[in-house]
């Protein structure tokens, strides 16, 4: 049983919280194993899933897994916020609460929606990502992939590269990751960090060469130009000088170690096109198709556990 | 029968008005005493220990039943007596605080544009509630005070209704930072300083040229400092905050490079410059060392920025949101420091009103601005006397006499022959600020649901008055 009835910010859960949640998903992988994909255990329920801004992958994950879990699940997309037609946000609210759903699922461009509707409505809300903020279903993802090929985490080193400044995934990883006892530094240059990123206690690198041979998990960000309001970084030629994953690079990682990335990749940018292609063991590595699988079991197993609260 | 509470009463001609008992606090003679005071026809007639007896017997309650006295924090202090003849009021003030009404520099009255948030008349109401007898309103209303129309229209209104509006008028037209306005024809028709306030000039040699031409005038020029490049797109302060919050944020060297920039100008073309609503710890630095270095230099803090800082924003609640932002507790400690050092001359609320729906949403959607002409004192006071040791004596300074002298007008003072701006404070007041507790049309407080300390109990602006329930 959780100790919360929404998942907002990430570092609202307990390690217990998270270690349920990890429990509940190896459960649901072996769901996703089966020839019949499909569990009964949410018959009657209604989920709606609020996207008020594009997404492919974390949309059809919240769908697949609630689908799989057989409750009814009706999306509601708007790539251009309805609010911005004069919609004001306490009104979309009250619409929200006039369909009488039993959970809401919700992605927003800004920072704080998530929170700001929590206020105002009653039922079980899960945060899809939010602004600049955080996407907390992508961390528990991305904890439960590092925790199938480490079986745990306590000592475990993480560097984060790439654009953390724009990134919610960087935020809610961060935190969960330090929570559960990792070692995390951050790959990055000051235009792409956010100010006081040390006080999450966090070290900072400039380039992958300063944590390639030590760090067990190389996590690189999306470089994300759409959220960006002006060109922070000045080239693609020094992001791959410094922070691009390429076979030299790939070749100096300890045995053991992973790559990820939350997707899509952009190829030639975070990681060169020849380590997509790998075809070696080394691709054994790459975790990137892997971590969305486990997205699936993840968000089954949070969907699961926050709807039988009761 | 004539009082009602909690709105403004103007009193006929020949009524006596004796408040009893009162400790007057007047900065400007140095007073701190116990007496009366005896006003008629708006102008104060006498000080001292004045007689009631005699008519007491004969005198009524003034208020009728439309407010229970349980309202009246239990205490039957400032309840009016008024003779039957309705000539004479008597406010037994036993207790209480009486001082000059503070002056108010940086106030948005919305009118004309925004008459829905505020207006000239709603502006003084809340003014009045507040215990402020004066207040300077800013330029950027719609379509905004860059010319003599404007000033005249304020003025006209603020002299049927006998109260002091000071408007300030835009050093630019229609604030763009382009190009200067007629300072001279200004300055004629009313203008008691210039601002682009809500807008900051980014071009250094217009900034350069708005200085010496407003020295030629001798005219203040009230400087809300921003560097946009450092400000664009930004929501709050930056620091652990904006980064824990996904929140863009606007650094504080946003407001220091041009704090630094305009004393440099000042000291170049020696205009007389006041920078409002200060922010940061650096800004408070760079003014105490150019007030050090003699240059005509003068600030002020809103009682949001004393009171709070960028932890505020977790709740991701808007009501916070203003312009510059609240920053950092290093800052707001700074900002406090800089008050009871003298380095910040005044206080002023930067009253900014705004409509439910544009502060009750997404920080990213929401306006900027918080209202502060009705909680200017409950919120410095027990900010700083009642958290921190500051005297009250000084704090009424602040309030009342150091912003006229910074405007150059007359200073204040309760002395016979002068024009009754009274305020009557109750200190150990407390109250829990809610929605009903404001005469503004906007209710966009920062102080919404928080208890304050230290209540204005009545205020007397000639011949109007306002009792507070």
């Amino acid at each position: 049983m959780l100790s919360v009835k929404n998942l907002i910010d990430i570092d609202d859960l307990s390690i217990r919280d998270v270690e349920i949640i990890m429990e509940n998903a190896d459960t649901f992988n072996e769901v996703l194993e089966r020839d019949l994909k499909k569990v009964p255990v949410l018959r009657g329920k209604t989920i709606i899933n609020m996207f008020f801004e594009p997404s492919t992958r974390t949309r059809i994950s919240f769908e697949i897994a609630a689908k799989r879990l057989s409750a009814d699940i009706i999306n509601f997309t708007s790539s251009t916020s309805s609010m911005k037609k004069g919609e004001s946000v306490v009104d979309t609210i009250k619409t929200i609460k006039s369909m009488i759903a039993d959970l809401l699922i919700i992605r927003h461009s800004d920072s704080g929606v998530v929170n700001f509707i929590s206020r105002y409505i009653d039922l079980p809300i899960i945060n899809a990502g939010d602004g600049k903020h955080q996407h907390p279903t992508q961390a528990l993802l991305d904890l439960y992939t590092i925790k199938k090929s480490f079986g745990n985490f306590r000592g475990l080193s993480v560097a984060i590269t790439g654009d953390i400044l724009n990134s919610r995934v960087a935020r809610s990883d961060i935190l969960l990751f330090k929570k559960m006892g990792m070692d995390v530094s951050v790959v990055s240059a000051p235009m792409l960090l956010p100010e006081d990123i040390s006080h999450y206690g966090v070290r900072i690198h400039g380039c992958i060469d300063d944590v390639i041979k030590d760090t067990d998990v190389l996590y690189m960000l999306r470089m994300q130009f759409e959220r960006q309001d002006r060109k922070y970084y000045p080239s693609i030629k020094e992001y791959n000088r410094f922070l691009e994953l390429d076979e030299k690079r790939l070749n100096k990682m300890k045995k053991n170690s992973l790559v990820m990335h939350p997707g899509p990749v952009n190829r030639g940018i975070e990681i060169s096109e020849s380590v997509m292609n790998l075809e070696s063991s080394m691709l054994e590595k790459i975790k990137v198709n892997e971590q969305v699988r486990n997205g699936v079991a993840v968000r089954m197993a949070l969907i699961y556990l926050i709807l039988t609260k009761e | 029968m004539g009082l009602t509470f909690d709105s403004v009463n103007t009193l006929p001609r020949d009524t006596e008005l004796i408040i009893k008992n009162a400790r007057i606090i007047d900065p400007v003679q140095g007073k701190d005493v116990k007496e009366d005071i005896l006003i008629r026809d708006g102008v104060i007639q006498k000080i001292g220990k004045l007689k009631t007896e005699g008519m007491a017997e004969s005198l009524q309650q003034g208020i009728g039943d439309n407010k229970k006295s349980s309202h009246f924090a239990g205490k039957e202090l400032l309840k009016p007596l008024i003779s039957e003849n309705k000539n004479f009021i008597k406010l037994e003030a036993e207790g209480l605080i009486v001082c000059p009404s503070f002056l108010d520099l940086h106030v948005h009255l919305r009118e004309p544009g925004n008459e829905d948030e505020e207006d000239i008349m709603s502006g003084i109401q809340a003014a009045i509630h507040g215990g402020v007898s004066g207040l300077c309103c800013m330029p950027n209303t719609v379509p905004p005070a860059d010319n003599e129309c404007y000033l005249k229209y304020i003025c006209s209104v603020a002299k049927e209704q006998d109260f002091n509006i000071f408007p300030v008028a835009s050093m630019t037209k229609k604030l763009e930072g382009t190009e200067i306005t007629d300072f001279g024809i200004l300055k004629e028709n009313g203008a008691i300083a210039l601002s682009d306030d809500g807008c900051c000039v980014q071009d250094s040699r217009l900034m350069y040229e708005i200085m010496k031409y407003a020295a030629q005038f001798d005219l203040l020029l009230i400087l809300h400092e921003e560097d946009y490049s450092f400000s664009r797109f930004g929501l709050m302060h930056e620091g652990f905050y904006s980064s824990k919050l996904g929140l863009d944020g606007i650094s504080s060297l946003s407001e220091i490079l041009m704090v630094q920039r305009d004393i440099e100008l000042a000291k170049r073309t020696k205009a007389k410059i006041h920078f409002t609503h200060i922010s940061a710890k650096e800004s408070v630095e760079l003014i105490k060392n150019a007030k050090d270095d003699g240059i005509a230099v003068t600030c002020d803090v809103t009682p949001h920025h004393l009171s709070f800082d960028d932890s505020e924003l977790e709740s991701y609640d808007a009501l916070f949101k203003v312009n510059p932002p609240l920053r950092s507790s290093a800052d707001r400690e700074a900002l406090e420091k800089g008050v009871l050092e003298d380095v910040i001359d005044i206080i002023a609320s930067d009253h900014a009103p705004h409509l439910e729906e544009e502060k009750n949403t997404t920080i990213k959607n929401a306006a900027s601005g918080v209202t502060g002409l009705e909680t200017i004192f409950a919120a410095s006071f027990t900010r700083l006397c009642c958290k921190s040791n500051f005297s009250l004596n000084k704090l009424i300074d602040i309030l009342s006499v150091r912003p006229r002298k910074i405007l150059g007008l007359n200073l204040p003072s309760i002395k016979p022959g002068e024009k009754a701006e009274i305020t009557i404070i109750e200190q150990d007041r407390r109250k829990l600020i809610n929605s009903d507790f404001f005469s503004s049309k906007s209710i966009n407080s920062a102080f919404m649901n928080k208890e304050l300390q230290g209540f204005i109990s009545g205020t007397i602006n000639g011949r109007k008055i306002r009792i507070n329930s």
